[in-house]
């Protein structure tokens, strides 16, 4: 099991990575800063960034618009 | 496009630079990833907000792939090939550094940038001079940085080369001044050399240097990143109608839902594939971020130019929101509207909130078409929606009516029709009498708050929390939420104060935005003090962010309490319909059940399993409006004012704003 935002709740699979985790998500927005326990994970290491089992992962979303 | 390039998801490889493996973005290119490195190399074209061109052919370098060794330029080297070897000084790149240096130091004996350059080639006096000689300091050294400044930054070509080989030189076109230079300085900034000088006697600020230096940080930001963030100059605000719908924040159906199947058609993709005019739009001299978008020639269907072929100001994202508020998910229906607004200057979003709010009470029989003029003004309905715009405009029918806008149609329903107060109130989406903007704010308290709190009614530009709150969690307590409420609404008062955009501050974010910790990267600290930055440079004063929070918290608690001296201003006109808060009808309910089912179970602590939708809707009804209660309260003791929402004196005086006659008003309505 993962914690994203300290809420939701996503079931862990073996070999999970950021982008994986992210397409689990639905989330798709351009501006996201993701930290895996704390560590921030550059975008362009989303594809081979492992998750791993009990992490706690966040998925910040920059609000532009409005 | 600037001197990165894109890269995709875990797209890195090695390369050996100088003996030194690095990983590398797949793609980047090698000068930057050398100089990363430390290793220096000379180079009198290359700018790092600017796109490479290797002109200057300065920085080339020795690469070796498959065995077979090659010169090329570091600046526009694309870097591809795993393992790739690379030699910066290699005698043969060494050498062809100092011939070229030599040639330049001919050419331009006296321009500073030169002589560093060939200093830095070993360089120090030339064997080549000739009539081409020019001893001036401030020289043009052809770099390019200023063509490219002006096509990048601002997206215009009022510079560019003339001539060939040795007649090279910089010209506007025909080697007249261009009028459609927009003296943005962009150039002059970018110019290594000084051969471009800018007067600055616009407007007198009192340090130009301080608002150019900060005007180039976004022209920069704009022309490097805005292709890999919202692509505001591609798409302009529309550019997140398809990430609302994926979050469910897109209202449709006057906000009984957040997406649509049929939002595709109205999206972003959709609207570029009509949009023509994607250049400089002249909204403010300058902007290099140019996000107002045009559509020529297109051919109206309806209303008095019905036939005749317009330019249409494109949708925003409020056009496509509201468009899909009214179920309108038609592409040309969307265009045509659009133009109808802006040309019988109707508000679009007060206009397609309240004709949604029409729809609805249609298809639930609270109206019907004899109140209508016989339209069946069913949501989608394109024909019949049009024709109510055109009546509207013409103060005709029943367009005179819906005209009036929500908080109008639902007392004369009440009062006339007998419809029923409180499903009118829970669907008549309008706080303080203003239709609701286009976003969905049922699953965001935050976003319910800054709606509704805010003094104008509820528009969307005193506080935009709804990622923050619902979708980062970023702010999960009352008091986090009403910190979020103090700090947001200001900020974006402050803009309206100063008469600037909001824009450059949040739909471009610096590429190292991310250092910062979520609740600091969310005011992206570095635009927040380009705004300061500015004030400084044009009135001399310095702000700090308290300094600047309380500028617009004077304003916002006057405006406040000539709210309330006009007998609103209070806790009751701070309420916003349900259907803000959450789902009035069964439809809704089902529609995200699991959503409220998992809510009642988690947070209300009912068990859903077996209970009447009926029952489900009134806990959570229940459940809702007292959080929407608490973070009222919250928001209220943050900014100062007491339970009924009115500012307190001590935060009046705090403000410098406790006039008399202001205490007084206060004593006597307490």
């Amino acid at each position: 099991m993962v914690i994203v935002n300290d809420r939701d709740r996503v079931d862990w699979r073996e070999g999970l990575t950021v982008q994986g985790l992210l397409d689990a998500m639905g989330y798709s927005y351009n501006l996201i800063t993701v930290t895996v326990n704390g560590e921030l994970i550059p975008e362009e290491e989303y594809g081979s960034a492992p998750v791993p089992d009990e992490a706690r992962v966040t998925v910040f979303h920059l609000a532009h618009g409005g | 496009m600037g001197a990165t390039t894109t890269t995709g998801a875990g797209s890195k490889l090695n390369v050996i630079i100088d003996g030194q493996s690095v990983s590398v973005a797949r793609d980047s290119f090698l000068l930057p990833a050398a100089r990363a490195l430390g290793i220096q190399i000379p180079t009198l074209c290359y700018h790092k907000d600017l796109t490479p061109t290797g002109i200057c052919r300065l920085c080339v370098c020795e690469i070796e792939v498959r065995g077979k060794k090659r010169l090329v330029t570091s600046c526009n080297y694309p870097l591809r090939d795993e393992g790739l070897k690379v030699e910066t000084r290699s005698p043969r790149v060494l050498q062809h550094r100092k011939i070229l240096a030599e040639m330049y130091l001919g050419r331009w004996p006296n321009v500073p940038v030169v002589q560093g350059v060939a200093k830095a080639c070993g360089v120090t006096s030339s064997r080549f001079t000739s009539e081409l000689t020019d001893e001036n300091p401030k020289a043009c050294i052809l770099c390019g940085h200023c063509v490219r400044a002006c096509e990048e930054f601002v997206q215009e070509r009022i510079l560019d080369f003339a001539g060939r080989g040795i007649k090279r030189h910089l010209t506007m076109p025909y080697g007249e001044v261009d009028p459609h230079c927009i003296g943005c300085t962009s150039c002059a900034y970018v110019c290594p050399t000084g051969a471009i000088e800018i007067v600055d006697d616009l407007n007198r600020p009192v340090d130009p240097k301080l608002v150019r230096d900060r005007g180039m940080r976004v022209n920069a930001e704009m022309a490097t990143l805005d292709r890999l963030q919202n692509c505001m100059r591609k798409m302009g605000t529309a550019n997140i109608v398809q990430v609302m719908d994926k979050y469910d924040l897109l209202p449709c159906h006057n906000y009984k839902f957040g997406s649509h199947r049929d939002s595709f058609q109205i999206d972003q993709r959709k609207i570029v594939k009509v949009v023509t005019q994607d250049v400089p739009d002249g909204c403010w001299k300058g902007c290099s971020m140019s996000c107002a978008k045009a559509a020529d020639d297109f051919e109206l269907r309806t209303g008095p130019y019905r036939g005749q072929k317009v330019c249409v100001d494109a949708p925003e994202y409020e056009t496509a929101g509201g468009t899909a508020n009214m179920g309108c998910f038609d592409l040309d229906f969307m265009f045509e509207f659009a133009f109808y607004c802006d040309t019988y200057g109707i508000d679009i979003i007060s206009a397609t909130t309240t004709i949604a709010f029409v729809m609805e009470c249609f298809e639930a029989g609270v109206i019907n078409e004899t109140h209508t003029g016989g339209k069946k003004l069913r949501f989608g309905a394109l024909a019949e929606t049009l024709e109510l715009l055109h009546e509207m405009a013409r103060g005709e029918g029943f367009g005179v009516e819906v005209g009036q806008g929500v908080r109008w149609l639902k007392r004369k329903w009440e009062k006339e029709l007998g419809a029923d107060p409180a499903f009118l109130a829970d669907i008549g989406m309008e706080v303080k009498g203003l239709e609701v903007s286009e976003y969905m704010a049922k699953e965001s308290l935050a976003q319910q708050a800054g709606y509704s709190l805010a003094v104008k009614g509820a528009q969307h530009d005193e506080a935009w929390l709804i990622f923050m709150d619902m979708v980062n969690n970023q702010i999960p307590t009352f008091e986090d939420k009403a910190n979020a409420l103090y700090y947001f609404p200001l900020w974006r008062t402050w803009f309206g104060l100063m008469g600037l955009c909001k824009l450059p501050w949040n739909d471009i974010v610096p590429a190292d935005n991310k250092k910062h910790p979520p609740p600091v990267a969310a005011k992206i600290p570095e635009h927040v003090e380009n705004y300061l930055k500015f004030h400084e440079g044009v009135t001399g004063i310095k702000l700090d962010e308290e300094t600047m929070l309380n500028q617009s918290a004077r304003v916002h608690n006057l405006q406040r309490l000539l709210c309330y001296m006009l007998g609103g201003g209070t806790r009751d006109t701070d309420m916003p319909p349900y259907r803000m808060v959450g789902p009035v009808t069964r439809e809704e309910y089902e529609s995200r059940a699991e959503r409220y089912d998992k809510q009642l179970k988690e947070l209300v602590g009912v068990d859903p399993a077996g209970m009447p939708v009926e029952e489900k809707m009134a806990a959570l009804r229940r459940y809702r409006l007292d959080q929407y209660k608490k973070v009222v309260d919250a928001a209220y003791k943050r900014r100062g004012w007491d339970e009924n929402g009115v500012p307190r004196p001590e935060r009046l005086k705090e403000l410098g704003i406790d006039l008399p006659e202001v205490l007084a008003l206060y004593s006597a309505r307490r």
